[in-house]
């Protein structure tokens, strides 16, 4: 496998260094951050988007910025998460668990109606994005560790079993932070990212989604060719799981464009890393008829729009036109010269995924004349009274989205 | 002067005794603050205030130390000027770092000029030994809190070019 990684280094421009460091170094894999940046980008600027790792308070959270379809109201929810992203909620309803990265925290948001409460459940976890509950239990997983927390809703000190053995994590950190979600079959699914923005991966286990046993038992790869997807719901009538990826790096301005996909059955073949977006073949990693067996996305997302979490609609609070449709969040680009996203959309699509078509619906973390932006939209989750929460990975915050009908 | 403002010269105070009073460190194996860019001060001192960077003897200093303070001695040091150490230096070991930085396009996110920017920390004028050891510790992955792509960025290069890319590094202003 090495003699692969091998070759792929040396048929990039830069990597004239991996060849003495193989020779006289323990064999590592090749530099992935720069696999793929043609000579033509050699110059470039772009570079990943600053996190903020202090807190926001609500007042400085430029809310009358944000733009949203007539009826809907937009409120600030909960403050004081930083990096909170992905969200889970407890058995009850009151309790939220929200994952992070940088800052290695998982946080409990508890609602108490006319307010909400922060502790911190865990700290110094390596990006603890993946927090999933069922059965009373909530489960943490970190990039190399496993963590179930029993009766945590009643118990706020109850200690975590340690499950990271039954799970298998394999090494490589790049893409391997993880959003985690039980499906309807009380399984827990798991992503296992590409480990560069484009390579063959150095073993199997990467480029997949996983789903497990809640105990780590009964692990089967149930889709391939995934890149990095970050966020996946089921469909609620078909029951099937679509899932967000996100497109490689360092291609131009243009794409390829991140994807929205459809599992219709087990063992599909997305692509990664010889083929992108609606059957692009990759222009470094090469093989023939790159796209062949290929699954096509449900619709393509946009270029480097960072497609996120999401959630088909299934509460009675907003107009019938919303139901079932899906709900996306798009953190917003950093590889592309014209900032692009930073917004949640919906997807409204037949239940296989035909006829697809994109409509912004919250809008305003971005300022595309200055290039700026404030915000990053990361995951939406919907309260039991039909309202929608986003989270703001940037500002650690949770917006909560509610609508009534405008009168006549 | 305001009590926010006295309490962080306060702070500041104790960051002095290793990283030098002007945040121009000249002792082994500690980094110069000065110069830095502020976000990336930010979010440095936050994950060792966390316990995710595993410096136990900074996490102590910084222990409970509120995040507005973070931000002010954060803003106190990117305002300071870097000064770089008096080492003479290797012609052939400066012009060497020279080309592996421009292979390893070090300059895209570190920007040409290596000052740094937003999350992504000044490297012009920093201390040589520091650099060094930095650079193999994120190849090696024994740099907890490390950004994932940075420690991709670096696998595979040897030890050897780390040395030349720290020399030259460091005589830059």
């Amino acid at each position: 496998m090495h003699k692969k990684a091998f070759a792929l280094a040396a048929a990039s421009t830069l990597v004239l260094s991996v060849q003495v460091a193989l020779a006289q170094d323990k064999p590592a894999p090749p530099p992935i951050w720069k696999q793929g940046q043609p000579a033509s980008m050699a110059d470039s600027k772009l570079a990943p988007n600053p996190g903020k790792m202090t807190e926001t308070a609500a007042a400085d959270i430029p809310l009358n910025k944000l733009t949203l379809p007539k009826g809907f109201k937009v409120e600030v929810w909960a403050t004081g998460m930083v990096g909170g992203r992905a969200m889970a909620f407890g058995d009850s309803g009151k309790k939220l668990y929200m994952g992070t990265r940088g800052i290695g925290r998982v946080y409990e948001v508890t609602d108490a109606g006319d307010k909400r409460t922060v502790r911190v459940v865990v700290d110094k976890l390596t990006q603890p994005s993946g927090v999933a509950f069922q059965s009373g239990s909530l489960y943490v997983m970190a990039i190399d560790k496993v963590l179930r927390y029993d009766g945590i809703e009643a118990n706020p000190a109850v200690q975590p079993v340690d499950m990271t053995a039954a799970f298998k994590l394999p090494p490589e950190q790049h893409h391997n932070w993880k959003y985690l979600a039980f499906g309807p079959d009380k399984k827990l699914y798991v992503p296992f990212g590409g480990p560069c923005n484009i390579c063959e991966p150095p073993t199997k286990e990467y480029a997949q989604l996983r789903r497990y046993n809640p105990d780590g038992s009964g692990m089967e790869v149930i889709a391939t060719g995934i890149r990095n997807t970050q966020g996946f719901d089921w469909h609620p009538k078909t029951g099937e799981i679509w899932f967000t990826d996100h497109g490689r790096d360092w291609l131009g301005d243009n794409g390829p464009e991140d994807e929205l996909n459809r599992l219709s059955k087990t063992g599909l073949n997305f692509g990664f890393p010889y083929c992108h977006a609606n059957g692009i073949p990759d222009p470094d990693i090469k093989k023939k008829d790159a796209c062949k067996d290929v699954t096509l996305p449900v619709t393509t997302m946009g270029p480097h729009a960072a497609v996120m979490g999401i959630k088909f609609y299934t509460g009675d609070m907003f107009p019938k036109e919303y139901q079932g449709v899906a709900f996306i969040a798009r953190k917003g680009s950093w590889n592309r010269t014209k900032k692009f996203a930073y917004d949640v959309v919906t997807v409204k699509a037949g239940p296989d995924g035909k006829g697809a078509k994109i409509t912004p619906f919250m809008t305003g973390f971005m300022d595309p004349k200055e290039n700026t932006f404030w915000g990053r939209p990361a995951y939406i989750a919907q309260l039991k009274d039909g309202s929608l929460l986003v989270s703001d990975e940037q500002l650690g915050a949770i917006y909560r989205i509610s609508y009534s009908a405008p009168k006549k | 002067m305001s009590a926010a403002h006295a309490q962080v010269e306060d702070r500041v105070k104790a960051c002095a005794g290793c990283h030098g009073a002007d945040g121009n460190s000249v002792i082994m194996g500690i980094p110069s603050l000065a110069a830095q860019p502020m976000i990336f001060l930010e979010n440095y001192l936050v994950m060792t205030r966390e316990g995710i960077r595993g410096l136990d003897d900074m996490q102590a200093l910084l222990k409970g130390v509120p995040d507005r303070d973070i931000i002010a001695i954060a803003k106190h040091y990117s305002a300071l000027p870097s000064k770089p150490g008096s080492g003479s230096i290797d012609k052939n070991l400066f012009r060497k770092g020279r080309e592996i930085a421009a292979k390893n396009r070090c300059g895209i996110c570190h920007l040409p000029h290596f000052r740094g920017r937003e999350q992504m920390p000044r490297l012009a004028g920093q201390r040589e030994e520091f650099l060094a050891e930095a650079m193999l510790a994120y190849r090696q992955n024994r740099r907890p809190g490390g950004d994932t792509l940075m420690a991709a960025s670096l696998y595979g290069i040897p030890e050897a070019d780390f040395k030349a890319l720290a020399h030259y590094l460091s005589r830059l202003k």
